[in-house]
């Protein structure tokens, strides 16, 4: 089976995020990333398991400069055959899935996974478009997979439950918690990712049609309070008073 | 989950501090470059948040216990041995040819410093396999590492070092462990008792494998007549099973700390049924365990480095977290109407923390620094100069590179509980936990006293102070580097005083080994570890801040600016309040009243 799994990067879960002076654009100066969870605990792990399974290639593509080679490194060493980058710097969900979609038209994969959306922009764009683009059917939040032959059978997340459906290759699939279980990367699949190829590819012309007017960052936490285990008293009256949520 | 160490700051050491990429130009070390090692020590980091740091308090409450004559310790542990051998760790620094990666031990000292700070209870058990295993590899024959080091390297088995025995502790020229040579070359009967054995038993592997000191039957006394053995729990027979051989657990010490990593009282051969495979050439045992002391020294470096680095983070979420009292405003007065300040608002508190950060991030440092002295003696075998000189340096700190995170580590973790102030004196807090896991560090692995004399006595000394003066070229070389920028000048200029007064203590000192009065040459080793250490770490400091500076002057930062002003802060107040130390101890050092030394006549205690 022919597999490609979109990667991105996203800042650390314990970066601090600033923005520049008229707040249009993310600082990324100082700032730690990393593969975004989604696309490598259960998208990667998920096409991996297939592969051991029964045989093929897992490929990753990222939409990004050279300085994403290292997101791109990592997870080879977890396990992906090579990896392409389309060498850009991305401006919306929808010119990435265009760069995508553009050089997967002319590969022909069984299936194309993504994470359910990237930790930093929350998205959950990019799969959607691509599926539209490349004309296959989408299915999102998938949370369990098992396939037969030529035949999925997913089970998605949804409000209060799960659904599930049944679909043949090609798809595009988006993952969601439960998919499958991290790997952590070892020194031998850290060692043998440094052998694998990661072909650079110029992105397609692709006129944007939004833009970012600007961010702003969510109120700051209030300060912790201790208050004695055996003082139940204070507690609620600090819940009634203070915080009034009671 | 709260913050147990820093990443930020343990690659800023690796790759901006010391450069760790030169090491990459070794022909030892070409397979790994700067994004294997990030790769790596990620890997690391994940596995320690999921598998180490959850148990750390629970493996202190629930301590390894002694049960029908085995140990059985945290079921946690199984996962963690587990995890860790996957990982590729445990023989990652081994040659290609024992089935090794190569790596540089700097590469395993940054890994095995996020797995301390995660969970110092655990880790000893694999870096105990990774010493006993290298031994075998190193020095055994072709049939007992092929026996032993593949099942070691997986985590198969755990390995251990049976060094002390109930009369022979910190002086091991005095073991009596024996063996006795049986009708089949190289094998012997081993009979005797070791005590204080880490890692001794636990319930996880099918086999333990301890690296003995014994006595070979009419060897000479002292310490050449000391051989290495290896002696299994279970002995492997040429047809694939297994023989029960005699290893047995005869208690567990119950400590103050560390009570999860297993202490095991051994006795080997009590029916006469233990036998063992001699390492290398009889009589060479201690030459061998030798080669592998700086690295275990190291190790515990690391390991009190990291219990004081959790530590830190443990005190600083705290301080800012818990309000009380008010800052002093510029009336003099304080307005107790306003809201109550948090504590890392009061100067107190921000002394202990930045008392806590200076000494556990230069502890780092120097574990860095010596690291990499030894990767790049080992890297440089073909140039036999160069070789030496890499190793000269790392025999001249070693001994540092173990006592000042085992010592200072004990005085910041202090520092530490003293911010949690009430709350630090109790069991709901981590920090009394951390006080006392870092106490053993100054003990095993040759107590402070041991390491001081070490340093004083063979390393200032050898190849007659060679090592001393390569040292004092390379701090000059962070003096100059230094110099260039005007607002490390005062600080360059001060180490360089004190290399001058450290040269004027030794020439006080020297005088008394001249004349061969070696025990009054000794009598204060201790006090020339903490002034040696004081000044050695004051330069780790400078470093750290030249490499701040160069990254805030250039503009080429890959953390935040007050990441980097963070260091050259620090620096300036190691300087303000430790730095100074080293005058009173240099008058300790230089005073001629002999008061501890003894003397016929019998002093009262
Ligand atoms: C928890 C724990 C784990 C351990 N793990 C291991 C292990 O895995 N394998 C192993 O072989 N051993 C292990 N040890 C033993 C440890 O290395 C010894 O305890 C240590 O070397 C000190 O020996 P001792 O306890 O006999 O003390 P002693 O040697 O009796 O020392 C007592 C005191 O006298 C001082 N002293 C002794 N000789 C001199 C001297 N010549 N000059 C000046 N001062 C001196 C010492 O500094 C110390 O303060 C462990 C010990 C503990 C407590």
């Amino acid at each position: 089976m022919k597999l490609l799994v979109c990667v991105s990067k996203t800042p650390d879960t314990t970066a601090k995020i600033s923005f520049n002076a008229d707040h249009t654009e993310f600082n990324e100066a100082g700032i730690t990333f990393i593969m975004n969870p989604y696309d490598e605990w259960y998208a990667l792990v998920r096409a991996m398991e297939l592969k051991e399974a029964t045989g093929g290639t897992v490929t990753l593509i990222n939409v990004g400069p050279a300085s994403n080679d290292a997101v791109i490194r990592k997870g080879l060493a977890i396990g992906a055959d090579d990896a392409v980058r389309i060498d850009c710097n991305p401006t919306s969900s929808l010119y990435v899935a265009k760069q995508i979609a553009e050089y997967a038209k002319e590969q022909n994969y069984d299936m194309v996974f993504c994470g359910k959306e990237t930790i930093d922009y929350n998205g959950s764009e990019v799969g959607g478009m691509v599926a539209d683009m490349l004309a296959m059917p989408f299915i999102s939040y998938a949370s369990e997979m098992e396939m037969n032959g030529n035949t999925a059978t997913i089970k998605r997340d949804i409000e209060g439950g799960k659904e599930t459906i049944e679909v043949d290759t090609p798809f595009v699939l988006s993952a969601a918690k439960g998919l499958a279980e991290q790997r952590i990367p070892n020194m031998r699949g850290i060692m043998q990712a440094r052998r694998k190829p990661i072909n650079v590819v110029s992105p397609v012309d692709f006129e944007d049609v939004s833009s970012v007017v600007s961010y702003e960052l969510p109120p700051a936490k209030a300060a912790c309070k201790m208050v004695d285990p055996e003082n139940m008293e204070e507690l609620v009256r600090l819940l009634h008073e203070e915080a009034k949520i009671i | 989950m709260s913050k147990y160490m820093s990443m930020d700051t343990l690659k800023f050491l690796l790759n901006e501090v010391h450069n760790m990429e030169e090491l990459f130009e070794y022909e030892r070390f070409q397979e790994f470059d700067k994004e294997a090692v990030d790769i790596l020590l990620d890997s690391a980091k994940d596995m320690a948040d999921k598998k180490f740091y959850p148990f750390v308090r629970d493996m202190d409450e629930q301590p390894a216990v002694f049960k029908d004559g085995r140990i059985i310790a945290h079921e946690s542990l199984e996962d963690m041995i587990k995890g860790y051998a996957d990982l590729g760790l445990i023989g990652g620094v081994f040659d290609f040819e024992h089935g090794g990666m190569q790596m540089p031990g700097t590469v395993l000292s940054a890994c095995n410093h996020i797995f301390e700070s995660a969970n110092n209870h655990s880790l000893g058990y694999m870096g105990l396999t990774t010493g006993s295993a290298n031994l075998i590899a190193t020095f055994a024959n072709q049939a007992l590492k092929d026996t032993y080091v593949p099942k070691m390297i997986s985590g198969e088995w755990t390995g251990t070092m049976c060094l002390t025995e109930p009369q022979a502790g910190s002086s091991l020229s005095d073991v009596v462990t024996s063996a006795t040579p049986t009708d089949e070359e190289g094998v012997y009967e081993i009979k005797g008792q070791k005590i204080f054995i880490s890692g001794g038993d636990h319930q996880f592997t099918d086999n333990i494998i301890h690296l003995v000191l014994a006595r070979i039957d009419g060897a000479p006394a002292g310490t050449k007549g000391i051989s290495l053995f290896v002696v299994p729990n279970n002995m492997p027979q040429a047809d694939g099973s297994f023989v029960d051989n005699d290893v047995q657990v005869a208690g567990e010490f119950q400590k103050l700390g560390q009570k999860g990593y297993a202490t095991a009282h051994m006795v080997f051969g009590e029916n006469g049924g233990c036998k063992g495979h001699l390492v290398g050439e009889a009589n060479n045992g201690l030459r061998y365990m030798f080669k592998m002391m700086n690295e275990a020294r190291i190790e515990v470096g690391i390991t009190a480095t990291s219990i004081a680095t959790a530590a830190y983070y443990a005190s600083l979420q705290y301080a800012n977290e818990r309000p009380q009292g008010r800052r002093i405003e510029s009336t003099g007065k304080k307005n107790s109407n306003a809201e109550q300040t948090l504590i890392i608002n009061h100067a107190d508190v921000r002394r202990m923390l930045l008392l806590q950060k200076a000494v556990v991030e230069a502890s780092m440092s120097i574990i860095i620094e010596s690291s990499m002295q030894a990767d790049k003696h080992m890297a440089t075998a073909h140039d036999p100069e160069q070789s030496a000189k890499h190793h000269m340096l790392l025999e001249f700190l070693t001994p540092i590179t173990k006592t000042y995170p085992s010592e200072m580590g004990q005085v910041s973790i202090s520092n530490g509980l003293q911010i949690l102030g009430g709350y630090g004196f109790c069991t709901d807090f981590v920090l009394q936990q951390y006080y006392r896991d870092i106490r053993i560090c100054s003990i095993y692995e040759g107590t402070t006293g041991i390491q001081s004399i070490d340093l004083l006595g063979r390393k200032v000394t050898m190849k007659n102070g060679k090592a001393l003066q390569l040292l004092m070229a390379e701090v000059q070389e962070t003096v100059q580097a230094a110099m260039t920028y005007d607002e490390l000048k005062p600080y360059a200029n001060k180490l360089m005083d004190k290399l001058g007064l450290t040269q004027k203590v030794l020439g006080k000192l020297m005088g008394f080994a001249m004349e061969g009065n070696y025990e009054r040459y000794l009598m204060d080793a201790t006090a020339f570890m903490q002034f040696a250490s004081t000044i050695v770490i004051g330069w780790q400091w400078l470093k750290m801040a030249v490499a701040a500076k160069q990254a805030l002057v250039s503009g080429k930062m890959t953390y935040s600016e007050e990441f980097y002003e963070s260091k050259v802060h620090t620096m300036k107040f190691y300087f303000k309040y430790e730095m100074p130390k080293t005058t009173g101890l240099a008058e300790i050092l230089m005073d001629d009243e002999v008061l501890t030394i003894k003397e016929e006549k019998q002093l009262a205690f």
